[in-house]
């Protein structure tokens, strides 16, 4: 297959031997663990256990808290010793004992049975966003899908996870890629590579050629595609523009060209979810940068602190300049050790003064055009530049600012050292603020409205109770008298109409904020959290509504 | 956030200095055969005069960042006001008295440059102010274009301190090519003109020669990507397709396409001045429509206009023009719909 171009695009170092020659390795168990509420986008998760009791590997210990959110279990067996606003902290026991949940077998099972399966054990993706694993796979739901692309480009510099995870378990990958494009209907699968992997090709190629050999009665194809190596290849859109030659529009998600894009460390693990009833506790994180001695890729369970971690990979504290979690080009800097890691730390680059040196100060722009020339939005980044430092957020939005991808590109050509990605965060953050401020008014609005639906819902689960005792005692006292059985009909019919109205009015809530947190997930969406609270509320009182009508026809017609 | 940087793998000691300093030093690298040309035709007039006008703009800058109260340091290394007095000493006569220079680097320095903000906040090109200043206030001097010279010119020093008698300085003033085409006077075909050998031996020669060794340089700039193609190759094509049509359609009366690409400074003013990035547009598509402009703008000044040359007016000009170009060549990123359905939406920029 051909590839197709994205513009732009730069070759930074790739660095990524460091971490890539030696073999997958386990971490050794924490002693302790630290399992942040929020490790996904959306809500934080709500607590739902006590101090003192105790947990084993896979026990739920916080649930999901609204749609965009997700569930989070104890990532080794021992006692909870602190709940906070923010985190869980579990004191190990040295067991490891497990609790899984049965087995399913995707290919014979309910499609609703493995998205609760998904939603139970907490997946999210494991790529860098977080973003609910199971609401992804209800995008068929709304939208039509044909194609699954696995995201095994891996652009980031240092980064060798996907990478060490396509070459130990490539038939696992696939067939977790398998499941998930059953889930959402699409007909074939495309794996996206860069050409800097030739280990993990080979893996894939070999499973490949096993999977089609032995398992004949596939539904979906499988096709692999390696692509020249340039950064950002491995963002979203510009990966399905090289292999499917779509453009994803503006604003809109990958479903709206028929795509979903998946990486191959979620698929496993939602596989183990599946297969193995193993909630997401722990992940594959490369250890990398110059001041460890023992680079490579590691099994880590969730919550174990950065510290320790790299403490036992040899880390030398007088020649750590910085701990960088994720890549050099869109990660973080830590500013302390003691952070934990979550399930979005697919990286963590211990490094010396030497190898990632601070910033030069910055110097004036001078307009040259190198940052236009290797966007791959093919935005004006020095206009940018210039309306977010006079914070002209009209003329931002005018020159596109909200489709940059943050991807750094600009950054790391300019020549002034000016940084960039940094001014369009920022400029972004006081833009989305904005706009919540002047939609306060209508989150009230849509809070009271919740509050009604709620009061309303609980009226309608009363007269339900009061209309069963009533029965009730209408058969023991047996002094019922044949009303006129009219009305109930006429009110069965206009309640069931009311009922699907509600449903149909949850599903578009569900769609709403589905869209709205795929697209920015690293928001959260409270306003449409309520809508689709307000819908739910609607639905259960229209549910009993309809219940309660039924029971007293039957009680009706039953004497 | 980028903790990487381009520059950290290509020197180590672009540590130290901002890679700005790079770019600018190689446009002053890449003006080498340019000035070897000249001064191999004009003599050394050329250096003088690129030294003073370099000297003075250190000085200049250094003055108001002073004033300004700005860190010395970090300005003065960026190389850009050296920059700025190289491509003004380059486009002054050879020799030009120290005064004259002096007076168009303020104007270049302290007025066009700091005055607006200082390095990427002004509106026009630096160089060309100056030239423009002193073309409008100083015409007998900035049409001292003596032909061919010796190394080391007769009155070399007594030029450049500015002793020279009058009488003198008359004697040495030559026309240049563009200059003697344009005044030859309505009468007098372009044909019996060139017969009639109006200009010293060697001098159309040696402006060519000159703006070949422009364009050497300028290749180089393009070969290291320290600019981009797009603003000479469409200055260029647009002087030539329209001295083309002038051409054609009355060839006795306007000069031919070569002739307007290899005198004067089309090629230096392509490649040197036009390409400035501050000033200059900033997405490819304004980059061309901004070189397409400069070009028709020199073709139109040159042909219809009072001045013989016109890079500096026609660059002006057009730096004028780049707020209105960098709002209607906003480049549509991808996933925008197509220019239509923007129009349709009413919020095309």
């Amino acid at each position: 297959m051909p590839a197709y171009e994205f513009p732009g695009g730069i070759t930074p170092p790739e660095r990524k031997d460091r971490s890539n020659q030696s073999p997958l390795r386990n971490a050794t168990l924490p002693a302790q663990v630290i399992l942040p509420l929020k490790q996904h986008s959306g809500n934080p998760a709500i607590p739902c256990v006590a101090i003192g009791d105790a947990v084993q590997v896979g026990s739920l210990i916080a649930q999901r808290d609204g749609m965009v959110s997700a569930n989070l279990h104890a990532s080794i067996s021992g006692t909870v010793t602190q709940i906070s606003d923010s985190a869980i902290t579990i004191d190990a026991d040295g067991l490891d004992r497990w609790q899984v949940l049965p087995s399913l077998d995707w290919r014979s099972e309910d499609h609703q049975a493995i998205i609760a399966r998904l939603d139970n054990c907490g997946l999210v993706g494991l790529g860098g966003a977080g973003f609910p694993t199971y609401i992804k796979a209800q995008m068929a739901d709304h939208q039509r899908i044909d194609t699954l692309v696995v995201n095994a480009a891996e652009c980031e510099p240092y980064i060798t996870a996907d990478d060490l995870a396509l070459r130990h378990y490539p038939t696992e990958i696939l067939e977790g890629a398998q499941m998930v494009a059953r889930l959402c209907g699409a007909h074939q699968i495309v794996v996206g590579i860069e050409n800097n992997k030739p280990a993990a090709i080979h893996a894939l190629k070999e499973a490949l050629a096993h999977v089609q050999k032995s398992d004949c009665q596939h539904p979906v194809s499988i096709t692999m595609k390696v692509i020249e190596t340039r950064y950002p290849s491995g963002g979203e859109r510009q990966l399905i523009k090289k292999l499917l030659n779509l453009d994803v529009p503006s604003g809109g998600l990958p479903a709206d060209v028929g795509v979903l894009c998946h990486n191959p460390g979620t698929l496993l693990a939602a596989l183990y979810a599946v297969r193995d009833g193993k909630p997401l506790v722990e992940r594959i994180v490369t250890l990398t940068g110059d001041a460890i001695s023992t680079p490579g890729n590691y099994w880590v369970r969730l919550g174990t602190s950065v510290e320790t971690l790299l403490q036992q990979v040899g880390l030398a504290n007088q020649q750590l300049h910085q701990v960088i979690v994720g890549g050099p080009m869109m990660g973080l800097p830590l500013t302390t050790l003691d952070a934990p890691v979550t399930k979005t730390t697919n990286c963590l680059i211990a490094a010396t003064r030497e190898e990632l040196p601070p910033a030069p100060n910055e110097s004036p722009c001078i307009r040259c055009g190198a940052c236009e020339s290797v966007c791959p939005v093919q935005l004006l980044p020095q206009q940018l530049h210039w309306y977010a430092r006079a914070e002209n957020d009209a003329t931002l939005e005018k020159f596109h600012l909200f489709d940059c991808i943050e991807c750094g590109a600009c950054s790391y050509v300019c020549p002034s050292y000016i940084p960039l990605v940094q001014d369009y965060r920022s400029a972004k953050q006081r833009i989305r603020i904005k706009r919540i401020e002047s939609a306060k008014a209508d989150h009230a609005k849509h809070r009271f409205e919740f509050r009604q639906a709620r009061l309303a819902r609980e009226n309608a689960e009363k007269q339900a109770r009061r209309q069963a005792r009533q029965a009730q005692n209408r058969q023991t006292t047996d002094s019922a008298k044949a009303t006129d059985s009219a009305a109930p009909m006429v009110d069965l019919r206009s309640l069931r109409i009311a009922q699907t109205a509600a449903k149909a009015a949850v599903r578009k809530a569900e769609k709403n904020l589905a869209r709205a947190a795929a697209e920015d997930p690293s928001q959260r969406h409270d306003d449409l959290e309520t809508q689709l609270a307000t819908a739910q509320e609607n639905l259960k009182a229209a549910d009993t509504r309809l219940a309660e009508a039924r029971a007293t026809m039957a009680q009706q017609e039953s004497p | 956030m980028s903790m990487m940087h381009a520059s950290q793998r290509t020197t180590e000691s672009l540590n130290t200095t901002p890679p700005t300093a790079h770019l600018m030093r190689w446009v002053i690298v890449a003006t080498a055969p340019g000035l070897g040309a000249m001064t191999f035709y004009f003599g050394l007039g050329v250096i003088s005069n690129v030294f003073l006008a370099a000297l003075f703009a250190l000085g200049a800058e250094a003055l108001v960042l002073k004033l300004r109260q700005r860190p010395l340091q970090p300005a003065l290394r960026d190389s850009s006001a050296l920059l700025t007095g190289v491509l003004l000493g380059a486009s002054l006569p050879p020799a030009s008295p120290w005064w004259l220079i002096g007076i168009g680097v303020i104007a270049a320095i302290v007025v066009a440059k700091q005055l607006y903000g200082g390095l990427g906040q002004n509106p026009f090109n630096p160089a060309m102010v100056g030239y423009a200043l002193l073309l409008v206030s100083f015409p007998t001097y900035m049409t001292l274009w003596s032909p061919s010279q010796p190394l080391v010119p007769e009155n070399l020093w007594a030029q450049i301190s500015g002793t020279l008698p009058a009488a003198t300085l008359d004697a040495l003033s030559g026309a240049t090519p563009l200059d003697a085409f344009k005044h030859k006077g309505e009468a007098v075909l372009a044909s019996e003109f060139w017969a009639s050998q109006p200009l010293p031996e060697g001098t159309l020669n040696a402006w060519r020669n000159v703006a070949l060794a422009w364009l050497a340089g300028g290749l180089l700039l393009i070969t290291k990507r320290i600019i981009s193609w797009h603003i000479p190759v469409s200055m260029l094509v647009s002087m030539a397709v329209l001295a083309t049509f002038f051409y054609a359609s009355d060839p006795s009366h306007f000069a031919s396409p070569l002739f307007h690409l290899t005198t004067g400074a089309a090629m230096f003013g392509a490649f040197f001045i036009a390409t400035d990035p501050v000033s200059a547009a900033t997405s490819r598509r304004g980059k061309v429509f901004f070189g397409a402009g400069i070009g028709a703008l020199v073709m139109v000044i040159r042909t219809f206009g009072s001045y013989p040359d016109a890079v500096a007016f026609a660059v002006l000009l057009m730096n004028l023009c780049v707020p209105l170009l960098d709002i209607y060549t906003v480049p549509r990123p991808t996933g925008q719909p197509k220019a239509q359905q923007h129009a349709k939406r009413g919020d095309s920029p």
